[in-house]
């Protein structure tokens, strides 16, 4: 069994895989940290580097809990790769940071954490960065 | 931006004699890192066609340089003491068809054609759009068909999300009108 | 010499409407250099149509500066992401990258910016000493002449460009047909016009340009999937230290020779000078191996070659009226389009476009320097822009602009044909580029040609017998034969390594 976490280099990102790597070590589960960036431009800020994913790993170690990275590209389907990556991975649980938004930036932007929430088939954990 | 010819004009590398003479075998093999490093940015680029494409592209080239040798012949040559009109067109047309009758034969190994793919329909629909552009600007102005060109290349040939392709299209089209309307008063035809 | 005229150049160039074109020319062509897809060919293209509404000087100002602003603007992302923005920045790839990842990206970064900087001025400073020379030894030239190096120019540049040269060859061909077009100004007799008003009047440079340099990249760019997305890097200090700039010191100097002579040459350039400039300084290197793993000499010396490149590349444009490579093609339309004809004597005649233009350099090259080395991370955020976005907005540009020039949708319909000509022809290999050159000069050759065919009574052969166009016509022959003699020798060695090897 497999939990994912959907990570961004943020507060929110960082409250996710906490929470995820708490979960992992409850359950005895894997647990696979999701980085994944948006297809086209050729630099995105949410991708991090080798170094910052070493990190994440050590940590998820530290914890006791058996994690790889993965950071495959999406377009305007974020909840599609996750959906896609519940089905290879078998994972029963996804864990994403949530962020509070003003009225005027969920109707710009949207909010892709919101539909991951509608469209998964499994369970959402979504937690908020530390106050 | 292909640099993947061997064949250099001569002064293009360090001077010196060509043969067993190291400095040209640095020049070759940094051309090829030059070249390794160009196909990896090409991997985004679909496979090259087969020999039929190459094929097809000179025959191609063949039929317009007949094309230009029927059209200005039948414009007379006149002489040389008096070229007619069509003595330059013709001139070129032949050898137009000289080197692609070479072509014909010589190209059919060549490995610099792209076959066509799924994402070539993305260029025809844009093509689509722009004919659409062209065709309805006099009718209705420029708002309305710019509007449906941005939005049809953000949403469906750039995947943008409906959010985003509707916003930048509008905030792109309001941006054109300031400045080509407002600011430089260009006479382009408008709705409003 | 006189230098009364240079004097009055730096008065146009430093009036505040020109600093500003320069500026912005410079801007944007550092923007599309880090961008991927738009180079500053396309660039150029689809900005044609501003010419029209501001001055020739200004205009070329703002363009040229669009052209070397874009030589520095590729070595960013050549450092930072190992995805050169230019072909001229490719092989910055091998140790600008490898700083980077020793956390020296600003170092790659700072001696790329000074050595563009010295390439461009020492550029300028040949340009500014042998150009009018030059134009002076053409000056006295006549029609045979003017036939011969416009032949030699499309020969040249479609055979030293990239890709099969038989196609290049057929493309340039094709572009002088094209500009045979409309009605013939000896006999008068419409050609190839179909009874089409619109074509009688032959078609204009500018739909061609922004067609088969502009809208053609847009379209082949959008079948491009791209799968790579990169971390956001660190660029860190960017001032080098003075041991590294001890280090590039060499190069830089040679980098800038090797740029100046190779510039010159018809269709060698930017790409050509900063290969040759890399491997000149790995060959001279004690410790080659450092080449590869972040030697600062295999930054300088490219960068500034390719800087150095890119000027010098405006002396047979400016002098001969011959444009060395695709871009240099461009800015020959734009002068055409305001009524100047460049040659010999574009700088007796038009003074202040020649030294306003050469001028402008030296100060484009210094708000190079200054802007770009405290701005690398404004240039790394535009990184961030999907070219999704950016492509139906450039889109917009090229076919609005089209229209604006003439007020007529024909105009739009004429890019929007030709974008789809310059598309095919990628797509089956054959280069835009000789197409727009030939074009550019096609009218020129045929009737310089056909009036020395009156001055020569008809007689062919005197064009061989005139010293300076006989000699042209020798060098167009070894140029059309170079590929069967580079064979020949190409056939021979493996011959002799292998006797080497028996014996």
């Amino acid at each position: 069994m497999t939990i994912l976490v959907g990570y961004l280099p943020t507060p929110e990102g960082a409250a996710a895989v906490d929470a995820g790597l708490r979960e992992g070590a409850l359950r005895g589960e894997r647990v696979i940290i999701v980085n994944s960036p948006r297809r086209g431009a050729p630099v995105d800020e949410h991708m991090i580097d080798d170094a910052a994913g070493a990190e994440l790993l050590r940590r998820a170690r530290e914890a006791g809990v058996d994690a790889e990275l993965r950071q495959p590209l999406h377009d305007d389907d974020l909840p599609e790769t996750f959906e896609q990556l519940v089905r290879e991975t078998g994972a029963t649980l996804i864990v994403i940071g949530l962020r509070h938004r003003s009225l005027v930036g969920k109707f710009i932007m949207g909010s892709e954490a919101q539909r991951i929430l509608m469209e998964s088939s499994v369970p959402v954990l979504t937690v908020k960065a530390a106050q | 931006m292909s640099m993947s010819d061997p064949t250099r004009p001569p002064g293009a590398e360090p001077a010196g004699p060509p043969d067993d003479d190291p400095r040209r075998a640095d020049a070759d093999l940094l051309q090829a890192e030059a070249d390794r490093l160009q196909a990896e940015l090409e991997e985004a680029r679909p496979p090259h066609a087969g020999p039929l494409s190459q094929l097809s592209a000179a025959v191609v080239a063949l039929a317009v340089g007949v094309a230009g040798a029927v059209g200005s012949y039948a414009l007379g040559l006149g002489r040389l003491t008096q070229p007619g009109p069509g003595l330059w067109p013709f001139a070129i047309s032949v050898v137009i068809i000289v080197l692609s009758a070479v072509l014909v034969v010589t190209g059919r190994r060549l490995q610099d054609t792209e076959r066509f793919s799924r994402s070539s329909l993305l260029t025809a629909a844009g093509l689509v759009t722009l004919v659409a552009l062209a065709a309805l600007l006099p009718v209705i102005g420029f708002e309305i068909p710019s509007l449906l060109l941005m939005f049809v290349w953000l949403r469906w040939l750039g995947k943008e999300s409906w959010r985003s392709s509707i916003v930048i299209s509008i905030g792109a089209v309001a941006a054109f009108y300031v400045l080509f309307v407002l600011l430089l008063q260009i006479p382009l035809p408008r709705l409003i | 010499m006189d230098i009364s005229p240079i004097l009055e150049g730096f008065g146009v160039v430093l009036e505040p409407a020109n600093l500003l074109y320069c500026f912005v020319g410079v801007i944007i062509g550092m923007l599309i250099g880090v961008l991927p897809g738009l180079g500053p060919g396309a660039t150029i293209a689809i900005l044609l149509p501003i010419t029209y509404g501001i001055g020739p000087v200004s205009a070329i100002i703002m363009l040229a500066g669009i052209f070397y602003g874009a030589q520095y603007g590729g070595t960013i992302t050549s450092v930072l992401l190992r995805l050169p923005g230019e072909a001229s920045s490719v092989v910055t790839v091998f140790d600008g990258f490898a700083l980077a990842k020793q956390g020296k990206a600003g170092t790659a970064l700072g001696i790329a910016a000074i050595g563009s900087f010295i390439g461009g001025t020492v550029s300028i400073l040949g340009l500014t000493l042998v150009a009018p020379v030059v134009a002076g030894f053409a000056v006295d030239f006549g029609p045979p002449e003017y036939a011969a190096l416009g032949i030699l120019g499309v020969l040249l540049i479609s055979s030293i460009g990239n890709g099969n040269k038989l196609k290049a060859i057929i493309a340039a061909c094709v572009g002088l047909l094209i500009a045979t077009v409309g009605r013939d100004t000896f006999t008068g007799a419409e050609r190839f016009t179909f009874g089409s008003l619109n074509l009688a009047e032959g078609i204009d440079f500018i739909p061609i340009a922004m067609g088969l340099f502009g809208l053609s990249e847009i379209l082949y760019n959008l079948e491009e999937r791209h799968n790579q997305v990169h971390s956001p890097a660190k660029v860190g200090n960017v001032w080098p230290s003075r041991k590294d700039l001890g280090q590039a010191k060499g190069a830089i100097g040679r980098g800038s020779l090797i740029g100046f002579v190779l510039g010159v040459l018809p269709g060698g350039g930017a790409v050509l000078s900063s290969l040759a400039a890399y491997a000149l300084e790995k060959r001279r290197a004690k410790q080659p191996e450092r080449f590869g793993r972040g030697a600062v000499e295999g930054v300088a010396a490219p960068e500034t070659a390719n800087n150095a490149a890119a000027t010098s590349s405006f002396i047979p444009l400016l002098t001969l009226g011959i444009p060395a490579n695709a871009t240099m093609a461009l800015i020959f339309g734009a002068l055409l389009i305001q009524g100047i004809q460049p040659g010999p004597q574009l700088v007796t005649e038009h003074p202040d476009v020649f030294w306003g233009v050469v001028n402008s350099m030296y100060i484009g090259n210094i708000l190079l320097l200054i802007m770009s080395i405290p701005m690398v991370g404004v240039f790394v955020r535009i990184l961030r822009v999907r070219p999704a976005i950016m492509a139906p907005i450039t889109v917009l540009i090229t076919l609005l602009g089209a229209y604006t020039v003439r007020n007529q949708v024909y105009d739009i319909f004429l890019v929007i044909v030709f974008g789809v000509l310059g598309y095919l022809m990628k797509k089956f290999g054959f280069e835009p580029g000789p197409l727009v050159l030939a074009f550019v000069l096609g009218s020129m050759i045929e009737s310089s040609a056909r009036q020395s065919l009156l001055i020569f009574g008809g007689d062919p052969a005197g064009f061989l017998t005139r010293p300076i166009s006989g000699t042209i016509f020798a060098l167009v022959l070894l140029v059309a034969l170079w590929p069967l003699i580079g064979r020949f020798v190409r056939r021979k060695t493996p011959a002799r390594v292998e006797e080497k090897i028996s014996s």
